[in-house]
């Protein structure tokens, strides 16, 4: 069994396969940037991309992806040029505590490719069940508006 | 006054009788400690070193980027470039911090941290290279980093916003060690109030699961009352089968004697059995009927942070290493050492970014369990709560029953009367042993459900006064502890009592505040929010406006107007907020902003979402699906204005959670019709 995972391709260890994909990758190929948050595929904290459609990695066997491609969130900047979803999480101040950002990037990473002309509601849909308990929405709303110009 | 200096004396005869005390040593909880910091200690955050400054940040950093405020601060002071100083989280190798607790990061820290730095740039300009520099306190007036200008009022990229966005390993869970293994601590699925633990178990089907490598019986202290089953496994995923297939029984001494917790929290079956013995307010109301007469009730609620809280732990050359996400590294790593008979010296707990702690963090829980099973098994082993253990071990927001009562006569508040039962948020059985507990309950009152309840308004004759009861589930400190609830409550009374009045409810808090700085924001927040405009209306739905306000640990100022729509089938939306904040002098707006709008989204959320389920004492719920919070379709647009000011800087982080809830609440009655006395709001409630 193997994958592509952020361009490369890699074994999947039979031990893991039955392992849920996102302890595959924090504790085997330490991408630690996926969350684990409710582990039911409920609050997002894991979500990332396969095959270009977000996915919840706790919720996903990680032998499932064998023969697809995984993007994580450690697969998005090229070198020091990050993905115009992370600058503009920057240039918007975002993060507060963080823990779901990665999520909630790739989600919205995903939804750019899916719908580039995007409205509010093209927002709300998408990233409703992208849970964050500090109160980060409305920057995320911004942050992604503004990122759509520029991808 | 008389009440708070005795409470002082009390706590001093209690600490002095704990170390008199040889026979009950082993019942000595670890109490944190809270020494404030000066610029001597502050000298230990800040170093140079090869034309570079390191700045070991003395708080805990969870979200609200206190990392970088501070690092704001030292730059100005040092006037060294923001690429050359470097922040790093502290480890418990230096001198000891108080916990990162109550919004004081800035307020408390800045200072010291400001007159550290100028006692290290005037050395370094005196040609000093290496050694120790000695701090002259300096007045407030020359030091630069307490005045607006330059990096004081700006708003930088966020220390460690990078490794955010790209995926950097910055929290406890993302640590790893060579050999680690993976651990959880099984425990009984009852009240952590009453004695339970393990009785019998199915070691050969847990053995059957790939990956198994060990159970283990000696697993820690317990958590409350709840002794645990420990579980270690080669990969994380293999717990859930482990514990599943050990099909653990258990002994439980239940039911606990309050598991009915509606009842024992019921203010007006408390205030018929007599008055409360808490009082914060002892004015004394005429007797007569009432213009207002509220039952209000807020619910437990969960802390509800996206990371289950984690350690790694490690034991080597007799040493034991912990990395945590706590708000107290040092409350740990004593308690640590206490836990499993070691020095203080050989434990070590090394601070990680918090994803999300909000007053839910300040124990010793997971970073025992991971020491336990690490000393057991002589291997790393990493331990995160699954979000089921975060709600049935951790503590919550304790619920509370207010009985509210106010009088008006001529558009003013005569006579108001607050009557309110709750749980400890403070002294909780987390810090306080039960032996202790009745003097504390009898003497020391709760500062936690106390807080907030002496309303900021001039009331006649007033009376506020409070009772706790202990419950089968943890109580204990939740962002703003009792001011969300008691404010919630307050601001309910009072627009009822304009109501009463004929007056608007804005000129009425303004008829009745006494601080200027809270007159000033619900003035601006009045202007900014177009207040008296009316709404335009929208076919099939009921609209409203509503305004709340209040004041934080006395010197932070926030006041919030909300506009709701509601449908036929009572479903709420929050369609707009505006709150204005005054917390003295800002260092980082944008950050202040974010706080704001944190708060305001929990203010939301106490109106709509929060309330965490319990049955026979104990939590029931297992996921967020059990104990929403709110998501991004709930949340509006958000106006926050900052107020202007010089004066030293104060609170942040719970400031407008005072004045949202109220804002909220009353928005729904002034679209409705319907006061809400039950959080959070039903759609029966509101349904046409």
């Amino acid at each position: 069994m193997s994958f592509n995972l952020n361009g490369q391709s890699h074994d999947i260890p039979p031990d893991w396969a039955d392992e849920p994909l996102l302890f595959l990758l924090r504790e085997h190929f330490a991408l630690t940037g996926a969350k684990f948050g409710c582990g039911v595929g409920i609050c997002g904290a894991c979500t990332i991309i396969i095959d270009g459609l977000p996915a919840r990695a706790c919720i996903t066997r990680a032998g499932d992806v064998d023969g697809l491609s995984v993007r994580t969130i450690e697969g998005l900047a090229e070198r020091d040029a990050l993905h115009p979803v992370q600058q503009a999480w920057l240039d918007f101040g975002v993060p507060q505590c963080g823990y779901c950002q990665a999520g909630q990037i790739m989600a919205a990473v995903a939804l750019l490719v899916q719908v580039p002309d995007l409205s509010d509601d093209d927002i709300d849909v998408a990233m409703d069940g992208n849970l964050c308990r500090c109160g980060t929405y409305p920057r995320i709303r911004a942050a992604i508006m503004s990122a759509a110009e520029r991808v | 006054m008389r009440r708070r200096t005795f409470l002082a004396a009390a706590a001093g005869g209690l600490v002095a009788l704990i170390g008199a005390g040889v026979g009950v040593w082993s019942q000595v909880p670890v109490i944190p400690k809270r020494p404030n910091p000066d610029a001597e200690t502050a000298l230990g955050w800040i170093a140079h070193r090869d034309e570079r400054f390191t700045l070991s940040l003395p708080r805990a950093e969870m979200g609200q980027n206190i990392a970088t405020a501070l690092k704001q601060i030292a730059c100005t002071e040092l006037g060294a470039e923001w690429n050359t100083v470097d922040v790093v989280l502290h480890a418990t190798d230096m001198p000891r911090v108080k916990a990162t607790v109550g919004s004081e990061s800035v307020m408390l820290f800045a200072e010291p941290l400001a007159q550290a730095c100028a006692a290290l740039r005037d050395a370094l300009a005196a040609g000093q290279v290496a050694g120790q520099v000695r701090v002259t306190p300096r007045p407030m007036a020359a030091l630069r980093a307490l005045r607006a200008g330059g990096l004081i009022g700006a708003s930088p990229e966020i220390t460690q916003g990078r490794g955010i966005v790209t995926g950097a390993p910055l929290y406890a869970a993302d640590m790893r060690l060579p050999g680690m293994l993976f651990g959880r601590v099984l425990r009984a699925p009852a009240s952590v109030e009453v004695p339970s633990g393990p009785l019998r178990w199915n070691l050969d089907a847990a053995r059957a699961i790939p990956g198994f490598v060990a159970v283990i019986e000696d697993c820690g202290p317990p958590i409350g009352q709840a002794q645990g089953l420990g579980v270690v496994a080669a990969r994380p995923g293999a717990l859930d089968a482990i514990a599943e297939a050990l099909g653990v029984h258990w002994s439980i001494a239940g039911p606990h004697p309050r598991s009915d917790i509606a009842r024992v929290i019921d203010v007006d079956a408390r205030l018929s059995t007599g008055t409360l013995p808490h009082a914060v307010l002892d004015g004394a109301p005429d007797d007569g009927p009432w213009d207002v007469d509220l039952r209000v009730d807020v619910p437990m609620a969960a802390h509800g942070p996206i990371e289950p809280r984690a350690a790694l732990a490690s034991w080597q050359d007799s040493a034991l290493r912990v990395w945590a996400g706590a708000q107290d590294a040092f409350y740990v790593r004593d308690f640590l050492a206490d836990a499993f008979g070691l020095s203080g010296e050989a434990v070590s707990v090394q601070s990680c970014r918090i994803g999300g702690a909000f007053g839910g963090k300040t124990i010793c829980t997971v970073e025992a369990e991971a020491a336990a099973l690490t000393l057991a098994t002589g291997s790393p082993v990493k331990v995160q709560w699954t979000r089921a253990q975060e709600y049935a071990l951790g503590f919550h927001r304790p619920p509370s029953s207010h009985r509210i009562r106010a009088r008006v006569a001529q558009g003013r508040i005569t006579d108001w009367d607050h009557a309110q039962m709750s749980s400890h948020i403070l002294f909780t059985a987390a810090v306080v042993p039960s032996w202790m507990q009745r003097g504390t309950d009898i003497f020391a009152g709760d500062g936690g459900v106390a807080r907030g309840m002496v309303a900021p308004y001039v009331l006649g004759r007033a009376r506020a006064a409070y009772d706790m009861v202990r419950l089968p589930v943890h109580a204990g400190p939740w962002r703003g502890l009792g001011a969300g609830p008691n404010a919630l409550a307050i601001e309910s009374a009072i627009d009822e009592a304009a109501r009463v009045a004929g007056v608007d409810p804005l000129a009425f808090r303004l008829a009745h505040v006494a601080d200027p700085l809270l007159t000033a924001v619900l003035e601006r927040v009045g202007e900014i929010a177009a207040w008296g405009r009316p709404l335009a209306s929208v076919e099939g739905l009921r609209l409203g406006r509503g305004v709340g306000c209040g004041t934080y640990k006395v010197t932070s100022h926030a006041a919030a107007v909300a506009d709701v729509s509601v449908d036929s089938r009572g479903r709420v939306r929050v369609t707009r907020l505006w709150c204005v904040h005054d917390c003295g002098l800002v260092i980082n707006p944008d950050q202040v902003r974010a706080q704001c709008e944190g708060n305001l989204i929990w203010s939301l959320g106490m109106v709509l979402t929060d309330d965490l389920p319990t049955a026979a004492g104990h939590v029931t719920a297992q996921s967020f699906a059990d104990a929403p919070i709110p998501r991004m379709t709930d949340v509006p647009a958000i106006i926050v204005d900052l107020i202007q000011s010089d004066r030293p800087p104060q609170g942040a982080g719970e400031t407008a959670i005072v004045a949202g809830p109220g804002a909220i609440a009353n928005a729904i009655r002034a679209a409705t019709g319907q006061r809400l006395v039950r959080f959070p709001v039903r759609t029966e409630d509101l349904a046409t």
